[in-house]
This record gives C-alpha cells, structure tokens and sequence, in this order.
C-alpha cells in the first residue's frame, strides 16, 4: 500500500528575508498546538540554515528528532529544485512519507532566490512567500509570481519599518490590489510577533482543524 | 495523418527527451567531485576534459553503462529476477553513501515521471513495484535502462544518452562553479564525442559479472565533498 500523502507548506523568499527564522518561530507553535512536523531545508551554498534548525528546534527544544531536519543541496539552482525539477526534493518528501507516517506536516524550505520563486504543485500544497520591508514599501506593487501567486504573504521585519521609511499602510494596501485581496501577514520573526497568525492560517487552510490538535484530544 | 517516416520515429523524439538537461531527474544538482576539486585545484578547460574523460573511462563506462546494457537486456527476456540482480550489484559498487542516494532519488523519480505517459510495459510497472516495496533499489542508470527499453529506444542509445547525461551534468556544474565559459563547455562536450562512443560501444555488452570501476582518485574526491560543510552540489 502506497504511504499516505503528508501535507506539505512551501516557503520561499529573498535571501535573507527571514524564511529559516519564520520555520523556527512556526514549528514550535504547532508543536504546542499537537502537531507533528519535519523539515526540509533547501540551500544555495551550504546546509547552515538546516544545521542551525537542528541545533535550535531539535537539540536545543527538543521539538522534534534531528533527523527530520534534512538539508538538500540544489547546485545553486534555487528556484529549479522546487519548481520545474522538484526531484530531489520530492524524493525526500516520499522517504519521509513511508519511515515517518505520523507526522502531520512537512514544512519545505526553498533557498534565497528572487521574486519569481514560486512551488511546483506536486510538491507543495500551500505556498508561502516571505519578503522584508527593507527592500521599501513598493515591494508588493513591483509584483513577481511569489508575491502575487502565494497562499499566504508574510511580511516581516516590521519593527524596522519606519528607520527604513517603509509604509506599513502602502504595503498592505498594494499586496490586497496584487493579490486580489488574498491573505497578507506582518510579522516580525525576531520576536514573533504576528507569527501565531502565520499558524491559524496553516491549520486552517493546510491541516484543515476548525481546533488545534491538542485542543481536540482535550476535549 | 501519420508522422512517421523510414528515418526518424517516436523513439527518437523519445531519445531527445530523455537526453534533454529539462528533463526531471535532479542531475543539475550533482558535480560528481568537481565542487571538491574546484576547492584545491584552480581547473582549466583541458583538466575538465580529463576530468570527465577519465570519468567515463573507468567509472561510467565499465559500470554504469555495463549495468544499463544489462538492465535492458533483462527487459527484453522479461527476467525481473535478473533485472533486480542489475539493480543490487550496481548499487553495492557505489562506494559514497552521497553518490550511491543521489543516484537513487534520480533514477526513482526518473521511474515516476516515465510511469506517467508510459502505461503499457509491464517490465517498468514491475520494477517501479520493486522499488516501491524496497525490494530493488531504483538506482538511475539501471532505471534509465527500463525506462528507455520502455520507449522503444534502442540500447546502444539508451547508453549514449546515460554518458551524454552524465557529462553535460559535469560541464553544467563547472559553468554554475565559475570554472568555465558556455563556449568552452560546448567544446569539451564536442571534443568528448568520441569518449564518449567507445565508451558505450566497449561497455554497453559487458556482463554483469564483469562489470568494474576503478577511479580511486575519484572516490576520495567525493568522499572529500561529501564532508565539506559549505557547498553548492549535493555531490
């Protein structure tokens, strides 16, 4: 018999723009909230983003074993590792999917890449696309296929919104008209402020709960 | 109307797909060593050429393509049990865990992708079954064997598309690497022609009792890259 289909969120951005920091802000509100969750962490040039969510969510908090971490190289071939070749990454996907059949959920990370990142449907089916206020409040107005084509927008780094002389207001007024009033989050990753947001929609949307997981076997 | 004329057919616009870099198999993220050596050596055009060269020579030569030639052999005579004999011995000759699993994802998804327009070959869906239920391996020259035996490709170019793959892998990475220039890259594939030919025509026969590889420079090379901690190629 075939291993179940695990749901899977896609997470892409800029470099820097805050996906691995958004991962650690996420994984341990879904933990809290139940929910059983592996990582795999796309990079460009190494595995630190993968090694230091080892380190952080899994040795450090104990969120989850070390070995649903998994780092994959992609030949410096960013976008094409989770869009027209997801190979690799789909064969990780489907490893994990027969060894591990109780997760709830696979969080993908793509590496840093621009804005016409987007995810290959047969590898992730709900896509979430990070941007930073410090590339200025015309960023969702510029568009690209990763701000207009996303499930969720999340922009982060808000606290620095106003040394940057970003419009909070613009910003959210622009991502509404690109993404024909799609979901846009704020958030600011360092502290997790608006994360818990980022999470409501997964569960919703991906996990389909109405309730958290652990509230369930509460109740 | 029929397009079909005594020349060309199906099979070959078959060979150009399975030969195309577009085609999904994840190869663009492997090196095959050379991010390892980039990292000592400062490489020339020429050193390439012998990189790739010496490649073919004494490890995808005499393995892999040895392999693939069985492997559609076993296609042909409907021997599953020998089919999966292919798939044992070549995965146990892969010395580096990081080569022996990139090949192993490459050549299950290669399986998956061909599965879905491919519908009539019971030899694919019963190693594609194998693979599934762990009792094969799925490893990509093997897996490119079955597929092409699948689409009527014949095996002497079933071999060339394993080399050519393999060596416009390696030129992609030298470019992505900053070693080389496109010119320079289409040169040492056209240069490599010949390589290239002999190797599948002195190997493409060989019996799985005698297929070999010996290229121990190779295996410390990635070995070497498997433990380095910053690097663009998963081998």
């Amino acid at each position: 018999m075939a291993p179940l289909r695990i749901p899977r969120v896609g997470i892409g951005g800029p470099v820097g723009s805050g996906k691995t920091m958004l991962i650690e802000q996420i994984v341990p509100l879904l933990s809290a909230n139940g929910y059983k969750v592996s990582i795999i962490s796309n990079d460009v040039i190494s595995k630190e983003d993968a090694e230091r969510m080892k380190q952080n969510l899994a040795t450090d908090q104990g969120l989850l074993p070390e070995d649903l971490v998994i780092g994959v190289a992609t030949g410096g071939c960013p976008h094409t590792a989770v869009r027209e070749d997801p190979s690799i990454n789909l064969s990780v996907v489907e490893e994990l999917e027969s060894k591990y059949d109780f997760l709830d959920l696979i969080l993908i990370e793509s590496g840093g890449d621009n804005i016409t990142t987007t995810f290959s449907p047969a590898l992730a089916d709900y896509f979430i696309y990070i941007i930073d206020v410090t590339g200025g409040d015309k960023y969702p107005r510029k568009r690209g296929l990763g701000i207009e084509n996303c499930d969720l927008l999340v922009i982060n780094k808000i606290d620095i919104a106003p040394y940057v002389g970003a419009d909070l207001k613009i910003m959210e007024r622009d991502a509404k008209i690109v993404r024909r009033n799609k979901p846009t989050v704020f958030v600011n990753s360092k502290t997790g402020r608006g994360v818990d947001a980022v999470v409501s929609f997964i569960i919703k949307d991906v996990l389909f709960d109405t309730l958290p997981k652990a509230s369930k076997k509460v109740n | 109307m029929m397009y079909m004329n005594i020349e060309i057919g199906n099979e070959d616009v078959s060979l150009l797909q399975m030969s195309d870099s577009f085609f999904p198999t994840g190869l663009y993220a492997t090196s095959s060593g050379l991010e390892a050596l980039s990292q000592v050596k400062k490489l020339k055009s020429k050193d390439i050429f012998h990189y790739i060269s010496t490649y073919l020579k004494q490890v995808v030569g005499p393995s892999d393509c040895a392999a693939l030639g069985n492997a559609y052999e076993s296609c042909m005579k409907k021997d599953l049990t020998a089919l999966l004999n292919v798939d044992q011995s070549l995965y146990s000759m892969r010395l580096i865990e990081a080569t022996r699993s990139a090949s192993v994802r490459s050549g299950s998804q290669l399986l998956k992708c061909v599965s879905t327009f491919v519908k009539d070959k019971k030899m694919l869906k019963d190693y594609q079954k194998a693979v599934r239920n762990g009792n094969a391996t799925g490893i990509y020259p093997v897996s490119l064997g079955v597929a092409s035996w699948s689409l009527d490709i014949s095996k002497n170019k079933a071999g060339l598309i394993l080399l050519y793959g393999f060596t416009v892998s390696v030129i992609g990475a030298a470019l992505r690497l900053g070693i080389l220039q496109h010119y320079d890259g289409q040169k040492i594939i056209h240069e490599l022609r010949p390589v290239i030919l002999k190797s599948v025509l002195d190997n493409i026969d060989r019996s799985i009792s005698s297929i070999w590889q010996f290229a121990p420079g190779l295996d410390i090379l990635q070995m070497k890259h498997e433990a380095m901690s910053s690097k663009m190629f998963i081998t």
